[in-house]
């Protein structure tokens, strides 16, 4: 994976994939690799799953689980399709969401506890290191117009349902939908092409 | 990709996380059955997964680590438990047997009743479901028949961790909130579905969470299901 940009220092970086053998050496039931593992990601993971939770008790316990899963599900780990980081932060993402929707859906996203969402939010389009994956991803999201790019990223971001969305934007739910169906659409032929 | 147009929305939706809880639930109980659909999840999932590596770390509260250690430890490497879905395909299609064999003798036996039968047959009121997390977990069974407005719930190999309970709801976008069928452990049990319309109990998502003995203290899932699914009628 090419690492692009100037702060690609010595520091060893989540990004980098010398996860994937750690993953590989996880299949095999290697404690030691699997602690390595959580001590080169759980800053990571934790960090999207809190965004999404917004409360450290959840967040911790569903860090907790993502991590079992990743053990469970380490075989499955296709390096062809994408980072070791990515597809650990794709479960760990998803474990979250299952919470956040299945829990307590409203007060979870209306009422963010601990920081300011303002002055927290993402842009990815500022990111100095992105491996060849996410630079491919960035132009496609350049070409959203911003309303819908910020819609899109919040809703990664944050987790926030199209309800919450509509709120956030002050937009109706339909527009929301139909919005979010026209920029996926979009990113999915740019990334093909 | 063989997914409709539709299907993509729903899988891109599913992998931003824009849907709502019972959407949600839907298609993760969908994409067990659909392998199409669980590749367009993937697939978006893959699209969007790179944005990971923007998101600034932050230091989980105290070490996690030795609790994973502790529930990860003594884990058999997954697949092996096929058996378990074996067994179930079995145990679904001697479901199958059985109720066309009960057609028939009736259908032998007493003539006059074939229109009846016939009805019978086109709106089954018979349904099972094989609740699992994935193809090679243990599971949970659920039967429902419409005639008594009666569910019984059967754990097969699947056991609460100590000193908890497993919690069965129905989760379908006309209930509103997933709405509770009961608590249950390692034992089968039935529960009642009178009150629920059935077009409902027959579309709607079966799902288990893991609760205090009692059940949820909030009336609604304290947790992520553990096992989900949904009914498919026996002929």
């Amino acid at each position: 994976m090419t690492i692009r940009g100037e702060a690609s220092g010595d520091r060893p970086s989540a990004v980098g994939d010398d996860l994937a053998p750690l993953l590989s050496r996880t299949v095999g039931r290697d404690a030691a690799a699997f602690s390595t593992l959580y001590k080169r990601t759980n800053a990571k993971l934790y960090g999207v799953v809190f965004r999404i939770l917004t409360k450290s008790d959840v967040a911790a316990d569903v860090l907790q689980e993502a991590y079992v899963r990743i053990w469970d599900k380490a075989g499955e780990f296709d390096p062809r399709k994408g980072s070791a980081l990515a597809w650990m932060a794709t479960i760990a993402r998803n474990r979250a969401l299952d919470e956040v929707r299945r829990v307590r859906p409203a007060s979870l996203e209306d009422q963010p506890e601990g920081f300011e969402p303002a002055a927290e939010e993402i842009d990815p389009l500022a990111a100095r290191e992105r491996s060849e994956g996410l630079a491919r991803l960035i132009e496609c999201l350049k070409g959203l117009d911003e309303e819908k790019r910020a819609i899109v990223l919040l809703a990664y971001y944050r987790g926030l349902s199209r309800e919450a969305l509509s709120r956030r934007f002050g937009r109706p739910v339909p527009t929301i939908k139909t919005w979010l169906h026209r920029s996926l659409a979009q990113l999915r032929d740019c990334l093909a092409s | 990709m063989t997914v409709s147009p539709d299907d993509d929305f729903a899988a891109a939706e599913y992998a931003l996380g824009t849907l709502d809880a019972s959407e949600r639930a839907t298609l993760a109980a969908r994409r067990l059955r659909e392998p199409d659909l669980d590749q367009a999840i993937k697939a978006w999932e893959a699209r969007l997964a790179p944005l990971a590596e923007t998101v600034p770390e932050i230091a989980p509260p105290g070490d996690l680590f030795p609790a994973i250690e502790a529930r990860v430890r003594g884990r058999a490497p997954e697949a092996q438990p096929t058996s378990t879905v074996v067994a179930l395909e079995r145990s679904v299609r001697r479901w199958r047997a059985a109720a066309i064999a009960a057609s028939l003798v009736a259908a032998l036996l007493v003539v006059g009743f074939a229109a009846r039968e016939a009805t019978r047959r086109s709106a089954p009121h018979e349904y099972v479901a094989i609740l699992q997390k994935d193809a090679a977990s243990p599971a949970i069974e659920v039967t429902v028949n419409l005639d008594r407005q009666e569910l019984t719930v059967r754990p097969v190999l699947a056991q609460p961790p100590q000193g908890k309970a497993y919690e069965l709801w129905i989760i379908d976008p006309k209930l509103g909130a997933p709405r509770s069928l009961g608590v249950f452990s390692e034992t089968s049990r039935a529960a009642s579905l009178s009150g629920l319309d059935p077009a409902v109990v027959q579309s709607a998502t079966y799902a288990v969470t893991v609760e205090p003995p009692g059940g949820s203290p909030t009336g609604q899932p304290s947790g992520a299901p553990v096992f989900v699914g949904k009914l498919i009628p026996v002929p």
